[in-house]
């Protein structure tokens, strides 16, 4: 399996399940915009720690670079987090606009941070990696917890 | 390796850039309105000098400030490609389109070869440094998405547009007598309104509609090649106005049908989005697509017959409101966001969210003016032509009412920047 596919299933997986979250917190269901946000947060948050603690490295590994790509992914997962957290707060206190405004700035700041992995980092990736390489890669991001 | 590979992951360019292309895209659109306020029916006549000034306000003057904004903000995200020193690239592309511009529409009034020289000249300078550094980084890509190889060809059909334009240019100075200048206007009108304007929003569209509105994907091979498709056709046009024009309107209503395709495609995406809130955007961008697919139908009619001047006017107006409308759901899209995106960047603990930015209900009620702008153009075309001043009016209110909204999300910018507290990143080098 490519690194692509992998980790851009990932992302759609974390957009369907955002989406549901806004879909709830729009409706005023607090309790399933609760549950479904906790579920995007969960799922992001692993999906960073894949990259972070098993992809990157191996990467960098391979380019001989921490800097550079890796550096600026890792800064946008702080931003990222950032915004998490103060989500996690609109939907504490129940507040839509809020909660609202958020999500569009999460969306489009997590789009943007995506096109970049998807489009250059990882096809970089699965370029310098050789093929064995990828899957025990893959393999090790399965087990990763958060 | 990350040089030679094409891949650079910098942050975004710096907001002012972005900006002042959207801020001078809506002072041009306020120019136009007024223009259609002033002069009524007869700005409407192509062949006429009004009708030559109304056009290039919206394409030179608002479309193109617009999109190379667009550009330069996306060109990081879509493809990677940080161009360096983007903000002494943008003031030394735009202030010579700016002057270009203004000349270019003199001209057109006065008929002063002098004033298409100096036009030319200055829209040349301002445009093909800009055009052709773009271009050439992308070509240097090596990862393409549909989007990069997409904006490779709006950008190669630009350069074939503004080739075509000095041609024309020539033509109507009197320094060359080569050429049929209203053959060559088709081709100029086909490069320009499809393989410009439409294949540049086509392909921003593969990603943004996705992306943006968490859609099901444009099919792949179909994204890959579609403005390969439509560029080839547009450059085979070319090449059959000068040697074989009877197969003239059958390849550009092909370059047309693709793109009416296209707009119906995205009709549909749009309707099996998984983000449940219809805001303003999505609403601009369904009146986009919708008059699109129309527009096109009709430009598909227009090339085998003759158009009456109430459907001609109506093919004008539905091909202006797809691209204003498109351009204005990604304006309030990008600016609230640039604005926040940058401010929380830079640190700043006070950085406004997007709706403090620029709240929906804004971009609402901007919605209801551009629909009214719409339908009054279309009851215009076919009841009253007065009523053209009176679309020309809502023309100048629809677009002051998004420099409005752009000049306070810089105001805020600054205001923040100048009062508020920051937090220090660690140094990211």
């Amino acid at each position: 399996m490519q690194i692509s596919n992998y980790m851009t299933h990932e992302h759609r997986a974390c957009d369907a399940v955002f989406a549901e979250a806004e879909k709830a917190a729009a409706a005023g269901d607090w309790a399933e915009a609760e549950k479904k946000f906790l579920e995007f947060s969960n799922d992001t948050l692993t999906h960073f720690k894949k990259e972070e603690e098993e992809l990157f490295p191996a990467f960098e590994a391979k380019t001989g670079s921490s800097e550079g790509p890796t550096q600026v992914m890792r800064f946008e997962h702080e931003q990222v987090r950032g915004l998490i957290g103060k989500m996690a707060e609109a939907v504490e206190k129940q507040d839509r606009d809020a909660y609202l405004s958020l999500a569009e700035s999460m969306m489009i700041l997590l789009q943007q941070h995506n096109m970049k992995e998807e489009q250059m980092l990882y096809a970089m990736c699965d370029r310098v990696l050789p093929p064995e390489e990828k899957s025990t890669l893959i393999d090790e991001m399965e087990k990763v917890e958060l | 390796m990350f040089q030679n590979s094409g891949l650079s992951l910098d942050q975004a360019p710096p907001i002012s850039v972005v900006l002042r292309f959207f801020l001078a895209g809506s002072l041009w659109g306020i120019a136009a309105g007024a223009w259609l306020l002033l002069q009524g029916p007869s700005a409407l006549n192509p062949a006429a000098p009004q009708g030559l000034i109304l056009t290039h306000l919206l394409t030179l003057g608002v479309m193109l400030s617009f999109m190379l904004g667009a550009l330069f903000q996306m060109l990081p995200v879509l493809a990677g490609i940080a161009l360096k020193d983007p903000v002494t690239l943008a003031i030394r592309s735009q202030w010579p389109i700016l002057f270009g511009t203004l000349l270019l529409l003199c001209a057109f009034g006065s008929g002063s070869a002098v004033l298409y020289f100096l036009a030319a000249l200055l829209l040349g300078m301002g445009l093909l440094p800009v055009a052709w550094r773009m271009l050439q980084r992308l070509y240097r890509l090596r990862d393409h998405s549909a989007s990069s190889r997409g904006m490779g060809f709006a950008l190669y059909n630009l350069l074939l547009l503004v080739l075509l334009g000095f041609w024309m240019v020539a033509l109507l100075g009197g320094w060359t007598f080569r050429g049929d200048l209203l053959a060559l206007r088709q081709v100029h009108l086909g490069l320009g309104l499809l393989g410009w304007i439409a294949l540049l929003i086509v392909s921003v569209s593969f990603q943004v509609i996705e992306m943006f509105y968490v859609t099901p994907p444009y099919p792949k091979s179909y994204a890959r090649c579609l403005p390969s498709l439509v560029t080839g056709l547009l450059t085979l046009e070319f090449v059959a106005v000068l040697n074989l024009p009877a197969m003239q309107p059958w390849i550009e209503s092909l370059a047309a049908l693709l793109v009416g395709i296209h707009a119906l495609l995205t009709l549909r995406r749009l309707s099996q989005r998984q983000r449940p809130l219809a805001d303003a955007t999505v609403w601009f961008w369904r009146i986009g697509m919708g008059t699109l697919a129309t527009a096109m139908l009709l430009w598909i009619v227009g090339d085998f017959t003759t158009l009456s001047i109430a459907w001609s006017e109506t093919l004008y107006t539905l091909y202006a409101a797809f691209a204003l409308s498109v351009v204005f759901a990604m304006a309030y899209k990008i600016v609230p966001f640039l604005t926040w995106f940058h401010l929380n960047a830079q640190g700043y603990f006070n950085a406004p969210m997007m709706h403090e930015v620029i709240h929906p209900r804004y971009a609402i009620r901007h919605l209801s003016i551009h629909l009214t702008t719409l339908f009054t153009a279309l009851f215009a075309a076919w009841t009253t032509p007065e009523l053209w001043h009176l679309t020309g009016a809502l023309l100048l209110f629809s677009f002051a009412w998004i420099a409005l909204a752009i000049y306070r999300a810089w105001h805020r910018y600054l205001e923040v920047q100048a009062s508020g507290e920051k937090f220090e990143f660690p140094s990211m080098t």
